[in-house]
């Protein structure tokens, strides 16, 4: 049986045999384009412990799309094959429907993000790398501890995630939820992120807060939602106040920083929280459309504004805001690109950012949390502060010509797709609510 | 075109007029001119098609029944009124930036912009109103931040923040609707379904009074309407607060009336105090703009007040002072830019004795000026009047209070023009040559025809606004 996964996952280990070869691209590309034929047809995945819906195969092909631009956009060999196993892993997760399948799929997903960022050329890498292996270790670690405690209690690892049974099996979810918080930079587990993601090279903290985070958290929410609306009592006030402490610390933080790979990564926390809403208001018909609608917004924004950095490092050796000055009279195009992106995280509308924030924000409200709201109202006000003063450095100071260090046009077009996708969903809901 | 399509296509003429006409940027002004007077035709033909009371269903577009997100975009008096207006605006401000540097981008905003702005007045849809609201600021936030004054990255940033900051409090008052009364379209909400409309009420008053804005709300006015380029000021001040003013009287007023009758002097309070502490700062202003957009939140207060009225008159009389005041600001904004331009200054002291050097463009500044004090034959002086008449009926005769409102606006008008059109004439203004541009010119002539226009036959403007009030005509009389 032909599936999204297998198509992936061959080309992954196909592309092993390509290296130095000009053909590798084009190769990708193509199974790309495959995967993303094979899933609009709506393959059936026939794995035990595996099942999709509408919901899901829609994110699925916001998937290959992104991966299809951040591969027209990588260079490095090496990189295109990660990204592919990247992809079929993210395929798995997001199919797995048992507790078995999903540590397991995950456990994948974790793995390859450490071997994609163990590609180290300089110490700050190198330092960004060992302290998500570091923490994904630990991270593991208290996933594996909270399953056993939640088997413990009762549960069963070839079913989907269940309540009938005894207290283990609360403190059996909460420890995973910890752990899996690593993954999605919930405050307090965000330690590592800031540094890891402004520290390796900006495509890989594309693939890494763009994607993975991405399909961790909408995964996440899969297979957790049901247990969480089960006991809302319990999980309510916890999740609102990681939700509030990590919207407003990660906003904060971002409006004191100079540069602009750390303003993305605070933004990246600050997202978290966003989409940690959408847990708190488990109970509401709209928090499913808001967790999915945040992913297929964030997963383009984000990427878009990793990608667009790691061009402007690549081409003009852009790191801080200061460098940015007078960029838009430079390269227009890219600078285009860029605000749109950085417009639509900071949820301006016709842009995707907004309609995400506005469906998981009313699921807030629907679920009567118009407090929590306000606060994530506010936040998300707070934060264009940062957002627009990148466009402030772009288009209204003046700044001294830099010498163009290499021209590249592929990730031009790979920043257009990014951006059709932000535009597209700003516009058009009704593809999301089905 | 449809209206959707006029909402819509200027974003893509924007994008076009951007990428090709950068080298031509010549074609970028007539491309402009050339949709804002197929806008402004559109709005006018609009008059002849509207039901005589209630909506006039322009269709619906993009619907997601789940979330009842769908782009409804109805008009009706009231709104076609804005529509007008503005359409009458970007018109002329198309003209009076005739000299600006990088044109393609400048105009490309301009276009950008009329298409949200239409937006705003033509959907009823909660959600895409919100939209198209937040949209306007992004191309301000450009115009201001690029072609602005000294200090236009600070003001760009502030008037970004500060307003969408306010807005967040409209979106979740919007949530709340949504929530209690099942629909995001403003025609179907009616007050008691509603389980909470005090809290509603108290949002959405929060956040308008920012754009509107009342005091003590007003602070990005000053910074943003000083440093924006002075085109783009008569846009803040004839377009932006007026759809504060608008979104006021729509969404608070018209749509929660009982909670409005109860907070109404939340309203006149914040009114008054706007009217004369924006009064006196102006009074005590020596930077010319500065003056000009103290004087337009003074007349906003006046605004304020007439609406706090909720009667048929009151709300006739806002609308009338909305738009007369768009039209007497104007031109005070253009000449105050334009004499900067000329002099290098904003202080009054520098300037003196304009009138010998340019007397015509020294007669319309003199007239603005007169309507902005409310001189009888000016747009000013009719909207004061029917302010003044329609809250003493209102709320008894202490409103005669307002009347000292209007005293101070003579007192800075008179004290501005003594010192900066007559006097003695200054060394600066000795060496400068007030020569104009005659597309620049004639935006100011007719905004000058219109304020005597509509100064001496208020009852061309009247004719139109009294239907748009016409639910409001068992509580009061009309003019």
């Amino acid at each position: 049986m032909i599936s999204a996964f297998t198509i992936l996952f061959t080309m992954a280990l196909v592309s092993l045999f390509f290296h130095r070869s000009f053909l590798l691209k084009p190769l990708s590309l193509v199974a790309l384009s495959a995967a993303f034929y094979v899933t609009l047809g709506g393959a059936v995945v026939p794995l035990i412990g595996f099942a999709t819906n509408e919901q899901i195969k829609l994110f699925e092909l916001v998937l290959e799309i992104v991966l299809f631009a951040s591969i027209l956009h990588e260079s490095e060999e090496i990189t295109i094959t990660q990204t592919l196993f990247l992809g079929a892993a993210s395929v798995l997760l997001l199919q797995s429907n048992t507790l078995v399948s999903f540590i397991l799929s995950f456990e994948a997903l974790s793995i390859i993000s450490v071997v994609l960022v163990s590609y180290i050329k300089t110490k700050n890498q190198a330092q960004g790398a060992v302290k998500m292996f570091i923490a994904g270790s630990m991270a593991t670690g208290i996933v594996l501890l909270g399953s056993a405690f939640y088997l413990m209690g009762g549960g069963m690892l070839l079913e989907p995630l269940s309540s009938k049974g005894s207290e283990f099996m609360n403190i059996g979810v909460a420890l995973m939820l910890a752990g899996l918080f690593y993954k999605l930079t919930i405050v307090p587990f965000h330690g590592w992120a800031i540094d890891t993601y402004a520290l390796i090279r900006h495509s890989h903290a594309a693939i890494l807060s763009g994607i993975a985070k991405t399909v961790a958290a909408l995964a996440i929410f899969k297979i957790f939602a049901p247990f969480l609306a089960e006991h809302i009592t319990l999980s309510l006030p916890l999740l609102a106040t990681l939700a509030i402490i990590t919207m407003t610390l990660g906003n904060f933080l971002a409006l004191f920083t100079k540069n602009i790979a750390r303003i993305l990564s605070y933004s990246s926390i600050a997202h978290a929280g966003y989409m940690l809403i959408a847990f708190v208001a488990v109970k509401s018909t709209y928090a499913d459309e808001g967790i999915l609608y945040m992913a297929i917004a964030y997963i383009f924004m984000q990427s878009g504004a990793f990608l667009a950095l790691d061009s402007l490092k690549k081409e003009y050796d852009i790191k801080t805001l200061d460098d940015l000055k007078g960029f838009a009279s430079q390269n227009s195009t890219l600078s285009f690109f860029f605000t749109i992106q950085l417009l639509s995280l900071a949820g301006i509308p016709l842009l995707a950012g907004f309609l995400a924030k506005a469906v998981v924000f009313y699921a807030g409200v629907d679920a009567g949390l118009w407090w929590l709201v306000l606060i994530a109202l506010l936040n998300s006000a707070l934060s264009v502060g940062y957002y627009a003063w990148i466009i402030k450095s772009m288009y209204f100071d003046e700044g001294t010509l830099k010498e163009r260090l290499v021209d590249l046009h592929l990730p031009q077009i790979a920043q257009l797709i990014l951006a059709a996708g932000t535009l597209y969903f700003g516009v058009f809901a009704s593809s999301v609510f089905m | 075109m449809s209206g959707v399509e006029l909402i819509f296509y200027p974003f893509i003429i924007a994008l076009l007029t951007a990428v090709f006409f950068r080298q031509n940027s010549a074609v970028s002004k007539f491309v402009a001119l050339a949709l804002f007077t197929y806008m402004l035709l559109f709005s006018i033909n609009l008059f002849s098609q509207l039901p005589s009371s209630g909506y006039l269903d322009l269709g619906t577009y993009l619907s997601v029944p789940k979330f009842d997100f769908i782009l409804t975009l109805k008009v009706d008096m009231l709104s076609t009124i804005m529509l007008t207006l503005t359409s009458v605006l970007l018109l002329l401000v198309a003209l009076s930036s005739w000299s600006m540097k990088n044109q393609a981008l400048y105009y490309s905003l301009l276009i950008f912009f009329s298409g949200a702005i239409f937006g705003v007045f033509m959907s009823t849809n909660l959600l895409w109103f919100f939209i198209f609201w937040e949209l306007t600021l992004v191309p301000m936030y450009f115009l201001v931040g690029i072609w602005g004054e000294e200090r236009r990255i600070y003001a760009a940033v502030k008037f970004f923040l500060y307003t969408h900051v306010a807005s967040m409090f409209v979106l979740l008052a919007f949530f709340l609707i949504h929530k209690e009364a099942g629909t995001f379209d403003m025609t179907l909400v009616r007050e008691g379904m509603l389980l909470s409309p005090v809290l509603i009420w108290w949002l959405l008053f929060v956040g308008f009074s920012v754009k509107m804005p009342l005091f003590p709300f007003h602070t990005w006015l000053p910074d943003a309407h000083v440093q924006a380029p002075a085109p783009i000021s008569v846009l803040l001040a004839g377009v932006l607060l007026k759809m504060g003013a608008y979104a006021m009287i729509r969404m608070v007023l018209l749509l929660l009336p009982e909670t409005s009758q109860q907070y109404a002097w939340v309203l006149l309070v914040l009114g008054l105090i706007t009217l004369f502490y924006a009064g006196f700062m102006a009074i005590y202003e020596t930077h010319l703009k500065k003056m000009v957009a103290y004087s337009s939140i003074s007349h906003m207060g006046l605004v304020a007040i007439a609406m706090a009225t909720l009667s048929y008159s009151g709300l006739s009389a806002a609308l009338y002072e909305m738009i007369g005041h768009a039209f007497v600001i104007a031109p005070l904004f253009l000449l105050a830019g334009f004499f900067h331009h000329k002099t290098g200054s904003w202080e009054m002291k520098d300037m003196g004795g304009i009138m010998q050097k340019a007397p015509y463009i020294s007669a319309i500044f003199v007239l603005a000026g007169l309507g902005a004090l409310g001189l009888p034959g000016t747009m000013g002086f009719v909207g004061e009047l029917s302010i003044l008449l329609s809250s003493i009926k209102s709320f008894g005769l202490w409103m005669a209070v307002v009347a000292f409102g209007s005293m101070l606006g003579a007192a800075y008008i008179i004290w501005t023009l003594r010192r900066v059109i007559y006097g003695e004439m200054s060394e600066v203004v000795r060496k400068t040559n007030f020569s104009m541009n005659i597309f620049e010119f004639l935006a100011l002539a007719i905004f000058a025809l219109f304020i005597i226009l509509f100064g001496v036959f208020p009852n061309l403007l009247f004719e139109y606004i009294n239907p748009a009030f016409a639910q409001f005509t068992s509580l009061g009389g009309a003019l």
